[in-house]
C-alpha cells in the first residue's frame, strides 16, 4: 500500500510538469485556435539552455547552489520567452489570415528546426544535468511513505505557478483581454484590444511556463538531450485534450490524469508501455467526448 | 451519347482494359532494364540503381499521403506507422512462408496482406479522428505512429527492438517501379474523377460541401484508407528490398520527410509529389558533407515555403496544367418539377436556454417562390440551418419530399432535393468555376472508385455528362467566360450567381437563397429579380429567399413571412405584409407604428 502511495506522488510530480506544458498548448489554442508544436520543443530548450547555462557559461554545475540555480532558471526562462515570441512573431503572424493548415505545418517546422538545430548546437548526445544542488533519491518519510524533495519541488513550484497564472488571466487587463481575443478576436479588437500584442503574450507567457517545466523534469530525471522535448510535449497536449483544449483548469486536470496514468502503468504493468497509454487516453477521450472533460463543446458558425 | 445503354459488358471491360495499356507495354521494359542493366556490373550501376528504387518507394508514399494531406486537406503525420504496419505483416508472412516462390505470387500475396493490414489499421484510427474537425488527426495519427513503433519494440515476434532480418530479396527494381506507377494512376485517376473532386470540396469547404449533397466524413475515412494502404504496399516493398525491418525506421522523422515531399510538391499534386519525393531521397546523397543539417535545411525550407508560396511549389495543379487551353462553352437545357416539397412542421430550435426559432411552420408548394424576411438576428438564417440539417431542430419535424429529416446529415438532406446558398458566400475558393459547379453533380453519379480508377466507359459517359451539365449551368448564370478562373479571383456579383449555379447543380427541387442581393448595386438588384424568376422557369424549382431589399421581395415573391426573434409574426401575399402593423412595429419600432396607424389603416392594412 505505501507502494501504491508513493507511485500516487511521483505520479502527481510527473503530471505537475505536464500540466505546466499544457497550459502553453491550452492558451495558444485558446486564442488562436493553433497546435502550437513548437511548444515540447521550447520546453527542451527550457532544460538544455539550463544545462548549457550551469556547465558551458559557468561552473553552476560544479558547485550546485541554490541561487545558481535560480539564476539558471530565469536565464532558461529568458531564452524561451525570446524563443516563443519569435515564432510567433515570425512564423504564425504573417500566415493568420491563411489556412490553419499552413500553421500547423509551420509549427511542424519550427518544431524541427528547434530539435534538429538543438543537435547542431548543443550536440545530439544526451546530457547529465540536475539543475538543483538536491538529489531526486533525497528524501524524508511521511507515514511510511518515501517522498523526494523533488517531487515536493515539483508540486509546490507549479501549484504556485498555476495559482498566479489563474491570478492573471482572471483578475488581470491583460488575462481580462485574452479571454476576450479568444473569445472572438475580430470584436476584441474593435473593443480596442492589441491583438498582436496579446498573442504574443500569451506566447511568452506558455513558454515561460514551458522553460520552468523543463527545469523541473531536468531536477527530476537528471538527463537531457535536444530530442528530450518531443514526447513529453505531446503528452502534455493530450494532457491539454482531455482537459478541454483552450480551458485552462482543464490542463491542470489532464495534466494530473496523465501523470498519475502513465506512473501506475509503468509501476503495475511495464515502463515500456507508459508511452503507449497517453495516446490511448487520446483516442479514447476523443471518440467519447471531443470536448474534453471540462470543454464545452461548440457548433460552427455557418 | 449513343452507347448510353447501348454499350455491351464486353464492350466496356474492353474500354477499361484498354486504357491500361501503356501501363501493360511499360512491364517488359522494366523487366529488361531489370534483367541487363540494373545487375550488370560492367555497367557499375548497382549503387544508382538502390536509389533509384528508394525514390520508388519514396513515390508510392508521397504520392498515397498526398491524397489525405493534399487532395483532401487533411493533416496526416503518421504514415511511417502505416508503413511499418505494412512492412511487418508481409515480412512476416515472407520469412515463414515458403522459400521457393515462383512467379512470386506467395510475395504478391504477401505485399497485399500488409496493405490490407494498413488499411484495416487507416479505418480503425481514421474512424474516430476524422470526425472531428480540426488538426487531432495530426496529433493521433502522430501518436498512432509511436503507438505502433512501442508495440513492435515489445514483441518478440516482431524482432523487438533489433528488427526483422534476414528477409528474403523478393522486391526488386520491376516491381517496385510497376506498383509506383499503379500508385500514381490510381491517384490520378481517383482525383481527375468526381470522387476527387469530393475530396477536393471536402478541402476547400466542409460546410459547403456538406450542402452540395457530399459525406466528408465518409470521404476522409476513404482518403485515409486508401492511403494507409498504398503506405502498406511501400512498407512491404521496403522490407523485401532491404532485407531487413527494424523498428527505428519507423519513427516521426520518416513520416516527416513524407509530409515535407508533399508539402513542398505542392498540396494535392501528383506530379509535385513525385518530383519532390525524387529530389528529398536524392538530395541526402549530397548533402552528406553536411548530413547533420539535413533535417534542419528540411525545416528551414518548409517554414520559408509556407510563408511564400503555401500551396507548395506546384500548388494545386499537374505539371500539365500549366499547358492546357480552355473548351467553348456549351447551350442550355431543361429539367422538370415533382410536386410535393417542403413541410416543416412546428420546428423549434434553442442553443442552450436562447430559443433562437420558435414553432416555425412553413410548406412550400412545387415552383413557388416564397420569401423569408426579419430584422437582423430573427433567425432567418437559423431556419436554411434547419432546412439544411446543418443544426438538428430541438422540436418539431422537417419533412422534405415526404421524407422526416431528422437525424438526417446536410449531405442527406441535399441528395434529397435541397440545396442552399450561404449569406457568407461559401465558394471552393481555390478552385475553378467549373469545378465547383462539378463537384455539386457527385451525387448525381453512380460510379464507383474502382470503377474510376479502372477508367471504365460509365465513368467516362457520367465525366463527360457532368462536364456538360457544369457548362450548361455556368451559362445559364451567365459565367461561361469565368469557367477556368479561381471561384476567389470572380468579382463579389460573379460570386453570389456561381454559388447559385452550384447549388442548382445538385439538381434540387427546392433552392434556399441566402441574401442573394447582400452587396449588389439598383441595377444588380433588378438583374437578379429576373434571374431568379427565370431559374424557377427554367429549372422548375421552388425557391425561398431570405433577402433584406424589400424592393427585391416585394417584386419576385408569390409570399412572405415574418420572422421576429424567432416567431412568425406574419405570413401573406406581399401587399398584405406591407401594410401589417406588426411588421412595420418590428422593423420600425413600436413608437412608429402607434404614431402612423391611421395612415396604415388608410393604406389597406390585413383584411
Amino acid at each position: 500500500m505505501t507502494d501504491f502511495f508513493q507511485h500516487i506522488v511521483d505520479g502527481v510530480s510527473l503530471g505537475a510538469i505536464y500540466a505546466l506544458i499544457a497550459l502553453g498548448y491550452t492558451m495558444v489554442y485558446g486564442v488562436l485556435q493553433l497546435i502550437n508544436f513548437a511548444h515540447g520543443d521550447v520546453f527542451m530548450l527550457g532544460s538544455m539552455i539550463g544545462w548549457y547555462a550551469s556547465s558551458r557559461w559557468t561552473q553552476e554545475a560544479a558547485h550546485p547552489s541554490w541561487l545558481g540555480a535560480l539564476g539558471v532558471t530565469l536565464v532558461s526562462i529568458m531564452a524561451c520567452a525570446a524563443t516563443g515570441f519569435f515564432i510567433e512573431r515570425f512564423g504564425y503572424r504573417p500566415l493568420r489570415a491563411s489556412p490553419k493548415l499552413n500553421s500547423l505545418i509551420t509549427a511542424i517546422g519550427f518544431s524541427f528546426l528547434l530539435e534538429y538545430g538543438g543537435q547542431v548546437v548543443f550536440g545530439p548526445n544526451p546530457r547529465a544535468f540536475g539543475a538543483l544542488p538536491i538529489d531526486p533519491s533525497d528524501q524524508f518519510r511521511l507515514l511510511g511513505v518515501a517522498i523526494s524533495y523533488v517531487d515536493v519541488l515539483c508540486i509546490g513550484v507549479s501549484v504556485a505557478l498555476m495559482v498566479t497564472l489563474q491570478r492573471i488571466i482572471f483578475h488581470s487587463r491583460m488575462g481580462t483581454a485574452m479571454r476576450a481575443v479568444s473569445w472572438n478576436p475580430s470584436v476584441a479588437a474593435l473593443m480596442g484590444v492589441n491583438i498582436d500584442r496579446v498573442i504574443s503574450f500569451t506566447f511568452v507567457l506558455g513558454s515561460v511556463l514551458a522553460a520552468v517545466a523543463g527545469i523541473l523534469y531536468a531536477s527530476a530525471f537528471r538527463k537531457v538531450e535536444p530530442l528530450m522535448g518531443l514526447m513529453p510535449g505531446l503528452k502534455a497536449f493530450v494532457a491539454a485534450v482531455l482537459g478541454g483544449i483552450g480551458n485552462v483548469q482543464g490542463a491542470m486536470l489532464g495534466g494530473l490524469i496523465l501523470g498519475l496514468a502513465e506512473q501506475l502503468v509503468s509501476s503495475y504493468v511495464s515502463s515500456s508501455w507508459k508511452d503507449a497509454i497517453a495516446f490511448s487516453i487520446l483516442i479514447l477521450i476523443l471518440l467519447v467526448k471531443p470536448s474534453g472533460l471540462l470543454g464545452k463543446g461548440t457548433a460552427e458558425k455557418v | 451519347m449513343a452507347g448510353l445503354f447501348g454499350g455491351s459488358a464486353l464492350r466496356r471491360t474492353g474500354r477499361a482494359a484498354r486504357s491500361w495499356i501503356p501501363f501493360f507495354v511499360a512491364i517488359p521494359f522494366l523487366v529488361l532494364i531489370e534483367e541487363y542493366v540494373a545487375h550488370n556490373p560492367a555497367l557499375g550501376l548497382e549503387y544508382a540503381f538502390q536509389n533509384i528504387n528508394h525514390i520508388g518507394i519514396a513515390i508510392i508514399l508521397a504520392v498515397s499521403l498526398n491524397l489525405v494531406n493534399g487532395l483532401t486537406g487533411q493533416f496526416s503525420i503518421g504514415h511511417a506507422g502505416f508503413m511499418a504496419v505494412g512492412g511487418y505483416v508481409s515480412a512476416t508472412m515472407l520469412m515463414r512462408g515458403p522459400q521457393d516462390d515462383p512467379y512470386r505470387i506467395f510475395f504478391a500475396l504477401a505485399v497485399l496482406a500488409g496493405a490490407t493490414a494498413a488499411a484495416v489499421m487507416g479505418w480503425i484510427v481514421g474512424k474516430p479522428s476524422l470526425r472531428l474537425r480540426g488538426d487531432y488527426l495530426a496529433i493521433v495519427t502522430l501518436g498512432f505512429g509511436e503507438i505502433i513503433r512501442v508495440v513492435i519494440e515489445n514483441t518478440p515476434f516482431f524482432g523487438g527492438a533489433i528488427g526483422l532480418s534476414p528477409i528474403p530479396h523478393r522486391a526488386d527494381f520491376a516491381m517496385i517501379w510497376t506498383v509506383a506507377v499503379v500508385t500514381i494512376l490510381v491517384a490520378k485517376r481517383l482525383r481527375d474523377s468526381t470522387h476527387g473532386r469530393a475530396f477536393l470540396s471536402v478541402r476547400e469547404d466542409e460546410v459547403a460541401a456538406e450542402a452540395m449533397g457530399i459525406d466528408t466524413t465518409g470521404y476522409k475515412v476513404r482518403a485515409f484508407v486508401i492511403s494507409a494502404f498504398f503506405a502498406g504496399v511501400a512498407g512491404a516493398l521496403s522490407g523485401a528490398f532491404e532485407g531487413n525491418l527494424a523498428p527505428q525506421s519507423f519513427t516521426f522523422v520518416r513520416s516527416f520527410e513524407v509530409v515535407a515531399m508533399v508539402v513542398l510538391g505542392g498540396m494535392g499534386s501528383i506530379t509535385g509529389a513525385t518530383i519532390a519525393a525524387a529530389v528529398l531521397t536524392i538530395l541526402p546523397e549530397y548533402l552528406r558533407a553536411v548530413a547533420n543539417l539535413r533535417m534542419v535545411i528540411y525545416s528551414i525550407a518548409l517554414i520559408l515555403l509556407m510563408l511564400v508560396r503555401p500551396r507548395g511549389l506546384l500548388g494545386t495543379r499537374e505539371l500539365w496544367d500549366y499547358l492546357r487551353k480552355k473548351r467553348p462553352p456549351r447551350a442550355p437545357g431543361q429539367r422538370e418539377a415533382s410536386e410535393f416539397l417542403i413541410d416543416v412542421r412546428k420546428a423549434t430550435i434553442r442553443f442552450g436556454g436562447l430559443t433562437a426559432v420558435s414553432e416555425f411552420s412553413l410548406q412550400v408548394k412545387p415552383r413557388e417562390l416564397v420569401a423569408l424576411i426579419g430584422p437582423n438576428g430573427a433567425g432567418k438564417t437559423t431556419v436554411f440551418n434547419m432546412l439544411t440539417g446543418v443544426y438538428p431542430p430541438s422540436d418539431g419535424a422537417i419533412v422534405v419530399l415526404g421524407r422526416d429529416t431528422r437525424g438526417l446529415s446536410p449531405h442527406a438532406i441535399a441528395h434529397l432535393g435541397v440545396a442552399r446558398t450561404f449569406q457568407n458566400i461559401r465558394l471552393f475558393r481555390e478552385l475553378s468555376a467549373f469545378d465547383n459547379v462539378r463537384i455539386a453533380c457527385h451525387h448525381l453519379t453512380r460510379e464507383s472508385m474502382a470503377a474510376a480508377v479502372r477508367h471504365g466507359e460509365l465513368s467516362e459517359q457520367e465525366e463527360n455528362w457532368i462536364a456538360e451539365r457544369a457548362e450548361e449551368l455556368l451559362s445559364v448564370m451567365g459565367l461561361s467566360a469565368r469557367r477556368d478562373e479561381l471561384a476567389k479571383n470572380l468579382p463579389y456579383g460573379e460570386q453570389r450567381r456561381l454559388e447559385i449555379a452550384r447549388a442548382l447543380a445538385t439538381g434540387p427541387q427546392v433552392l434556399l437563397l441566402d441574401e442573394p442581393a447582400a452587396g449588389t448595386n439598383q441595377r444588380e438588384k433588378v438583374e437578379l429579380m429576373e434571374l431568379i424568376r427565370s431559374i424557377r422557369d427554367r429549372f422548375g424549382v421552388a425557391i425561398v429567399l431570405i433577402e433584406h431589399d424589400m424592393k427585391l421581395v416585394m417584386g419576385v415573391s408569390e409570399r412572405i413571412l415574418v420572422l421576429d426573434y424567432g416567431v412568425t409574426i406574419a405570413e401573406g401575399l406581399p401587399r398584405e405584409i406591407q401594410s401589417n402593423p406588426r411588421v412595420i412595429e418590428a422593423y420600425l419600432g413600436e413608437k412608429y407604428a402607434r404614431e402612423h396607424a391611421a395612415q396604415i389603416a388608410a393604406a389597406g392594412g390585413p383584411h
